[in-house]
């Protein structure tokens, strides 16, 4: 099930290591770019627990997770 | 390009000052066949990252791929000892790729995340009270036994679930485990020695865990066994992989930073000025400016070209934590111990799908120490000269064999 809420996931590009956990807990959302860095490629792909499991389990706490619509801060 | 540099990384001045020797290398061949050791060495940090992100190109099986001896040279005599050296050793999860390596990962992944290692911090901040405590009522410390060794010793030991008793043992096996990078001819002995003792050692806790599992790592472990993804054999390899990296790199990470804060008065006193604002960034800057581990080994899993060479598949390629994070084209004034350096893109702990598991854990450590120091003492001193501070001979490894101080 695609995730309803409107997300606004940003993957901070100075810490990512290309670790490719985010990918892996949240496969449709996260995808590596050509540099092997992780791109929020479809924020409304997986549904808001798993993002949200890919986010705390990201080894240099890169991402960000946002609601899209009111700016309300969803991780960290 | 044909270079004047010793292909013998083992010599005094390679092992005192890999930075030099190193940073030759990345400067004039940073796509270096070693001809003596039958191994590429990759020195620039924009090879070592591009490297470490494209696992599909280098297998970190090495143990179990690499068919070649050893690199130093081994005792013949001892081939059959690296045979159960090579077995172990590929029993490890960091010794898998995709898609082995992922299942194995997840297992383990989640017991480190950044928020969990924040549970941690309390345990650290006392045991690290506790010990600058005893070290000022001494009056003196060797930062390496005194303080750089019990600290995480004693953390993985709790995380792991040892008793505290045994921690001493399980130092003295780990010093066997360390000639895993070391280029003496005779230290497989050592090294198997070690195997065979730590194997002893951690079997009754693993098979403890496994009837009966507990809250600590190693119950993590054998809950892997249980849902088919590790063997009995890899639970007991990786409990012991676990209790040895878990310590290891971060004695290196607090000595080599306490030297360098002493090296660097101005930095220490920029740390003691502003303790909260700095300390984050001041354990990034020790990350990367003497880092703990130089080196990682990995091999070819296809023909590969880089700078105009090409890595055939299946051979050696060992890349140099040490240069990259000194490589002028990636940091300003890369030779500076600079604690306002920010973003600090450093390897110290690799990057890709194999980036260090216990990053985590060592970042809070790191950062408690460098902050309890900075907080307690108003200056730092070397209690001996410079020229009578020694490092192992290991490729792996930068470790001081010790680092005695005083303090005002």
């Amino acid at each position: 099930m695609a995730q309803e809420r409107k997300l606004k996931i940003t993957v901070d590009h100075d810490v990512c290591v290309g670790n490719a956990m985010c990918e892996t807990f949240a496969t449709k959302t996260f995808a590596l770019n050509e540099d092997r860095q992780s791109e929020a490629v479809n924020p409304q792909g997986d549904p808001l627990a798993q993002v949200l499991e890919a986010a705390d389990n990201c080894p240099v706490s890169a991402i960000t997770v946002e609601d899209a619509e009111t700016g309300e801060r969803l991780f960290p | 390009m044909v270079t004047a540099i010793s292909d013998n990384m083992f010599t005094d001045e390679a092992i005192n000052d890999p930075y030099t020797y190193y940073g030759s290398l990345r400067e004039e061949d940073p796509v270096h066949w070693n001809e003596l050791y039958q191994l590429w060495v990759i020195t620039r940090h924009d090879d070592l990252v591009w490297l470490t992100r494209h696992n599909e190109l280098f297998s970190s099986a090495v143990f179990k791929n690499d068919p070649r001896p050893p690199y130093p040279t081994i005792y013949d005599s001892d081939l059959g000892l690296y045979e159960f050296v090579r077995e172990y050793q590929s029993r490890q999860f960091i010794q898998h790729d995709r898609p082995a390596h992922l299942d194995m990962r997840k297992v383990v992944h989640g017991y480190f995340t950044p928020r969990s290692m924040e549970e941690w911090r309390p345990m650290v901040k006392d045991v690290i009270k506790d010990l600058l405590d005893e070290a000022e009522e001494r009056g003196s410390m060797d930062v390496m036994r005194d303080f750089a060794t019990p600290l995480p010793l004693l953390i993985i030991a709790e995380m792991m679930g040892v008793p505290k008793q045994d921690r001493p043992y399980i130092r003295e096996v780990a010093e066997k485990l360390l000639y895993v990078g070391r280029g003496e001819p005779w230290r497989m002995q050592n090294f198997s020695e070690g195997i065979r003792e730590m194997i002893e050692y951690v079997t009754p806790l693993v098979e403890k865990r496994i009837v009966d599992p507990e809250d600590d790592f190693i119950s993590v472990l054998a809950r892997g066994e249980r849902e088919g993804v590790f063997s009995r054999d890899q639970v007991i390899s990786n409990s012991s992989l676990l209790l040895l990296a878990g310590h290891e790199t971060t004695i290196n990470l607090l000595c080599n930073g306490i030297l360098s804060f002493i090296r660097n008065p101005d930095q220490y006193d920029l740390l003691r000025s502003d303790i909260e604002g700095m300390y984050v960034k001041a354990n990034e800057e020790c990350l990367r400016h003497d880092s703990s581990v130089k080196s990682i080994t990995r091999i070819a899993s296809e023909d590969v070209e880089l700078r105009e060479r090409v890595i055939k598949k299946d051979e050696r390629i060992r890349w140099f934590i040490s240069s990259a994070n000194r490589d002028p084209r990636k940091f300003e004034n890369p030779d500076d111990f600079d604690i306002t350096r920010w973003p600090n893109p450093h390897v110290a702990f690799g990057a890709g799908i194999h980036h260090c598991l216990g990053a985590t854990l060592v970042r809070v450590e790191g950062q408690e120490a460098f902050k309890a120091f900075a907080e307690r003492f108003e200056s730092l001193h070397l209690d001996t000269t410079e020229d009578q501070l020694e490092y192992q001979p290991s490729i792996t490894f930068r470790s001081l064999k010790s680092l005695p101080i005083t303090w005002n």
